[in-house]
C-alpha cells in the first residue's frame, strides 16, 4: 500500500522528524523597545484597528484588517514617511487555514526603519489594489495575481505576468507540485506541435539522476558516440577527441601539433 | 477603376490600419540583442515616438520561489547563483544574511572580510559588464572590448577563489568555505593598480563622445517621485536624486568600518546614471584596497576561523569531521536533512550592484523554507519602462534599457 | 613569354587544387558558421565572453547575427522555458538551411538544475539538437570545442541537399 500523501500540501517533507523536536522562535521585541516604532504604531493605532504588532529581526510587523490595506498603506506612506514599497506577496496558508497572507514590505527613508504589514484574507477574497499610492506594486499584485491567484480590485491591468496568459493553475500554491501538473509538463508541445504530437515525443525525463547509456537519441557517451538513433552496443567505435580529423582541414596542410605552441598562462 | 494585372503593389498598401489614430504596434523582442534577455516589449508607436510601452516578462521564470520550498537551506545556495547571474556573489551573500539573521548567527571576521572582497569584485564584474553592453547598444564596440578584457582579470581571480567563473556559490551559510588563494591578493593589488587607468580609458573614450551624449543625455529621466513610487533602488534611485546606498544606511559585514562615498546625481538621465556607475566602480577599488589591509590585519591577528560556530546549523570543520564522533554525525544529518531554522520571518536587503537585493524567508522550523520572496532590483527597474519609455524614440529603447541594468535571471526569478 | 604571364611552372605551381565539391562546400560551411545570438540566460555571458576580446570567436568565422534568416547555427544559451517554448521554434523554422543547433549548458540540455513547472526538460523537445555542451555555465573554452566539433561533424557531412532536412517529427 502507498504511503497517504496530503493534497493540500504536496510540497517535499522531511522524511525523518524527532518526535521530541520543539521548534525554536526567532524572538519577538514588543514595539515599545523602540521608540520610532512606537510612535509610529501609536500614531496607526489612533485611525485604525492592530490586530497584533511586534518588532522581529530589528523590523515592525502590523497586523491590519484586510479592508484598511489601502488606508494603511496611504497612512504609512503619507504621515509616518515610509516612502517606498519594497515588496508585496503572498503567503499560502490555505491547507492550515484556508488563507493567504498578504504582507505588504515598506521603507521609511528617513527614519531608515523598515515594516511589514501583515493581513489575512480568505480564498476567494479580494484585496484593494494600492497601486495608486506605489507604482511598484502594479507588477507586484500582478506576479501575486499569477503566483497565488490572489484577485485585487481596481488593478489598472490584472493578467499573469511571469507566466503565459494561457497557463492553468497557480504554480506557487501548496498543492501545485513542483514539476507541474499534467497541463504545465505537456505545455510546450501541446502548444507549438498539438496533442496528438505527445505519442511521439514523448513525457519529460523528469529524473535527475536517470543515466542510460543504452540512449543514443539524446546523449551518446563521450568518446563512444554513435550516430542518432543508432542502437548502442557493447562493442561501440571509439571515437578519440580530436579537435580536427587526421589528415587536417584539406587546406591547413601545414599547421602540426607538434610545432604549435600551447600557451598556458591565461594572463599573458 | 480598371484592373491593373501586374502592378506591383508597394507594400505598405497591403497593411490595413483598423484604427484611425494611425498608432503601430512594435513587438520587441523576447530575443533582441539590445534586450538585456529575454525582455518583450510592445510598444505603440506614433510615427516614431513611443506613446505607449508594454513590457512583458516572464521568459526566463524558472521557478526559484517554489524550488526554495522543496530544497533545504543550503541546497538554495547554488540556484541563487542563476538569479543576477552577473555577480552571482550577491545573491548568495543575501542569502546567507537572511539565513544568518534568521537563525542568530554571528559570522567569523576573517570571513567577513573575504566576503566584502568578494561582493566587491563582483559589483566590479557587474559594473564592467554593464559598461560593455551598454556602450554595444549605443555602438562602442571598443569599450565593449576593453571593459571584457578587466571583466576577465576578475573572473580569474573569483575563478582561483572558487573555481567558477560565472555561478560562484562562493559563499556559505555561516562564512566562507574557503580562504583566499595565496596569490588571490596579489592579483587584486595589481588589477586594482590598473583599474583607475582603465576607468579613465573608457571615460576619455565616452565622456565627450558626442553620440554617446546625445543619446545619453536628457533621455530616459526618471523624476525623483516616480523613482520612488516604483520601488527603484541602487544607482536608477541614486541618479535620482536619492543617495541611498544600503551598504552605508544600514550596513552590514564590515561595511561601516570601510571609508567610501556614495556617488549620486540630480540630472535622473541616462548620463547621471553612467557616471555613477562609473564612480561607483572606484568606490568599489577603494573598499576593496581597505579590505587587503584589513585582511592582512586579520592574518597577524591570527584570526583563522572561516565558519561561524552553530553545531546546530552549521557542519563543524572538516578536520573535526574527520575525527570526532560526534561532529561527524552532525555534519551527516545537516547534510541529508537540513539545518532547521527557527519559527519566524526575516526580511533581509542587501545592496546588490543592481540595488536592493532583500530575501523574505518564512520559516516554520522545518528544513525548507515554507516561503522563500525574492526581492530582486531589476524587476521594478523593467516595470518603469512602462511609465519611461512613452515620449522617447525608438532610439531611445535601447539606450533606456541598457542604462537600468536589467538582468532576466532576476527579473523573472 | 610576355612580361604579365605568370611562370607557373616557377612561381609555386598552377593556382588550382583538385579536391571534391562536398570538401570544397563543407569547408565554406564549417569555417564561416554565423550564430544566432540567443543567450537566454547565463550561459548567453559566457557566450558574449567567447565573443569578446579574450575568446575571441571570430577566430573561427564565428559571427554573431542578431537575425535568423542570416544565422547557420543557433546556440541555444541558457534556460528554456515553457513560455519562451514556441518562440524559439519560430526562430528556428526562420532560419536557412543548412542549420545547426548547439544547445548549450545543462538547462538547455536537460533542463539542468531546474526540474520545475516553468522550464523546458531539454530544448531538443522542441527543435533537434546537433551538439550538446555540458556544464553550467560551460566556459567559452568549451562552447569554441564545441564549435570545433561541430566543425568536424559539417565537414563529415555530404554537402548536397539530398539528405532530408531535420525535423522533430
Amino acid at each position: 500500500m502507498r504511503a497517504y500523501k496530503p493534497k493540500d500540501d504536496v510540497q517535499k517533507k522531511p522524511y525523518y522528524t524527532d518526535r521530541f523536536w520543539v521548534a525554536p522562535q526567532v524572538p519577538k521585541q514588543p514595539v515599545e523597545s523602540d521608540e520610532i516604532f512606537a510612535a509610529d504604531l501609536a500614531a496607526l493605532q489612533e485611525k485604525f484597528e492592530v490586530l497584533d504588532a511586534y518588532i522581529q529581526v530589528e523590523q515592525m510587523v502590523v497586523y491590519i484588517n484586510p479592508e484598511d490595506n489601502f488606508e494603511v498603506l496611504k497612512f504609512f506612506k503619507e504621515e509616518l514617511t515610509y516612502d517606498q514599497l519594497s515588496e508585496l506577496s503572498a503567503i499560502d496558508w490555505l491547507a492550515q487555514k484556508g488563507e493567504f497572507e498578504i504582507f505588504y514590505q515598506m521603507l521609511s527613508m528617513n527614519k531608515r526603519k523598515r515594516v511589514r504589514i501583515k493581513m489575512f484574507i480568505k480564498e476567494d477574497q479580494a484585496i484593494e489594489s494600492v497601486e495608486k499610492l506605489f507604482r511598484s506594486a502594479d507588477w507586484s499584485e500582478r506576479e501575486m495575481y499569477d503566483m497565488f491567484g490572489v484577485k485585487v480590485n481596481n488593478h489598472p491591468f490584472m493578467k499573469r505576468i511571469l507566466m503565459p496568459y494561457d497557463w492553468q493553475g497557480f504554480p506557487l500554491r501548496k498543492t501545485y507540485p513542483l514539476q507541474g501538473d499534467e497541463f504545465a509538463q505537456w505545455y510546450e508541445v501541446d502548444k507549438i506541435y498539438g496533442k496528438e504530437a505527445r505519442d511521439i515525443i514523448g513525457p519529460e525525463l523528469r529524473d535527475t539522476a536517470r543515466i542510460d547509456r543504452y540512449d543514443s537519441e539524446r546523449f551518446a557517451r563521450l568518446g563512444h558516440e554513435v550516430p542518432k538513433g543508432a542502437p548502442v552496443t557493447d562493442d561501440d567505435p571509439i571515437n578519440p577527441q580530436e579537435y580536427q580529423e587526421d589528415e587536417g582541414v584539406f587546406m591547413i596542410k601545414k599547421l602540426k601539433k607538434e610545432s604549435s605552441v600551447i600557451v598556458d598562462d591565461p594572463q599573458r | 477603376m480598371a484592373q491593373q494585372p501586374n502592378r506591383l503593389r508597394p507594400f505598405f498598401e497591403n497593411i490595413t490600419y483598423d484604427r484611425d489614430d494611425n498608432e503601430l504596434v512594435l513587438n520587441f523582442g523576447p530575443q533582441h540583442p539590445s534586450a538585456h534577455g529575454q525582455l518583450r516589449l510592445m510598444l505603440h508607436l506614433q510615427q516614431e515616438q513611443i506613446v505607449k510601452a508594454h513590457p512583458d516578462i516572464g521568459y526566463l521564470h524558472r521557478g526559484m520561489e517554489k524550488m526554495a520550498e522543496n530544497m533545504i537551506y543550503n541546497e538554495f545556495m547554488p540556484t541563487t547563483d542563476r538569479m543576477d547571474y552577473i555577480a552571482s556573489s550577491s545573491n548568495n551573500y543575501g542569502f546567507a544574511l537572511a539565513v544568518e539573521k534568521l537563525i542568530g548567527l554571528e559570522v567569523p571576521r576573517r570571513a567577513k572580510v573575504i566576503r566584502m572582497m568578494l561582493l566587491e569584485i563582483n559589483r566590479l564584474m557587474s559594473h564592467l559588464f554593464w559598461l560593455a553592453t551598454t556602450a554595444l547598444d549605443i555602438g562602442a564596440m571598443t569599450v565593449f572590448l576593453y571593459a571584457f578584457r578587466e571583466r576577465e582579470y576578475l573572473m580569474d581571480i573569483m575563478e582561483g577563489y572558487c573555481g567558477a567563473r560565472l555561478t560562484h556559490a562562493a559563499i556559505r551559510i555561516g562564512g566562507v568555505p574557503l580562504d583566499i588563494q595565496p596569490e588571490f591578493l596579489d592579483q587584486l593589488k595589481t588589477f586594482l593598480d590598473k583599474l583607475p587607468k582603465n576607468i579613465k580609458d573608457y571615460e576619455d573614450l565616452l565622456d565627450e563622445n558626442r553620440i554617446w551624449r546625445m543619446r545619453m543625455e536628457g533621455v530616459g529621466i526618471i523624476p525623483k517621485e516616480m523613482a520612488l513610487s516604483w520601488g527603484c533602488t541602487g544607482p536608477m534611485l541614486r541618479a535620482s536624486g536619492v543617495a541611498w546606498d544600503i551598504r552605508k544606511e544600514e550596513p552590514y559585514e564590515l561595511y561601516d568600518e570601510v571609508e567610501f562615498n556614495v556617488p549620486w546625481s540630480d540630472k535622473c538621465d541616462n548620463f547621471a546614471r553612467y557616471r555613477i556607475y562609473m564612480e561607483e566602480m572606484r568606490e568599489s577599488a577603494k573598499i576593496l584596497y581597505q579590505c587587503i589591509d584589513m585582511y592582512e590585519k586579520c592574518e597577524r591577528d591570527g584570526q583563522t576561523e572561516l565558519m561561524a560556530h552553530a553545531p546546530k546549523y552549521i557542519s563543524a570543520p572538516k578536520l573535526d569531521i574527520m575525527t570526532q564522533n560526534y561532529s561527524l554525525m552532525q555534519h551527516f544529518v545537516l547534510v541529508t536533512q537540513g539545518m532547521r531554522p527557527p519559527v519566524g520571518e526575516v526580511y533581509v536587503a542587501t545592496e546588490s550592484p543592481k540595488g536592493e537585493l532583500g530575501y523574505y524567508i518564512n520559516s516554520q522550523g522545518g528544513p525548507y523554507p515554507y516561503r522563500l520572496k525574492l526581492r530582486a532590483p531589476s524587476f521594478w527597474h523593467t516595470g518603469i519602462l512602462t511609465d519611461l519609455l512613452p515620449g522617447h524614440y525608438i532610439p531611445d529603447v535601447v539606450s533606456i534599457i541598457g542604462t537600468t541594468n536589467i538582468v532576466f535571471g532576476e527579473v523573472d526569478r | 613569354m610576355a612580361q604579365h604571364k605568370v611562370n607557373f611552372t616557377q612561381d609555386g605551381g598552377l593556382p588550382v587544387a583538385l579536391t571534391t565539391i562536398d570538401k570544397v562546400v563543407n569547408w565554406g560551411r564549417s569555417n564561416s558558421l554565423w550564430a544566432l545570438t540567443y543567450g537566454l540566460a547565463c550561459c548567453g555571458i559566457e557566450m558574449m565572453a567567447s565573443g569578446a576580446s579574450r575568446y575571441d570567436f571570430d577566430r573561427f568565422g564565428t559571427i554573431f547575427r542578431a537575425s535568423p534568416r542570416q544565422a547557420d547555427v543557433m546556440i541555444v544559451a541558457g534556460t528554456l522555458t515553457k513560455k519562451h517554448a514556441e518562440f524559439i521554434k519560430r526562430l528556428y523554422d526562420q532560419m536557412t538551411e543548412p542549420r545547426w543547433v548547439i544547445s548549450m549548458g545543462s538547462c538547455a540540455n536537460t533542463g539542468g538544475m531546474f526540474n520545475t513547472y516553468a522550464t523546458v526538460q531539454g530544448c531538443d523537445r522542441v527543435i533537434p539538437v546537433d551538439l550538446y555542451l555540458p556544464g553550467c555555465a560551460p566556459r567559452p573554452e568549451t562552447l569554441q570545442y564545441g564549435v570545433m566539433l561541430l566543425q568536424k561533424k559539417i565537414r563529415s557531412q555530404k554537402a548536397s541537399r539530398a539528405k532530408k532536412p531535420k525535423r522533430l517529427m
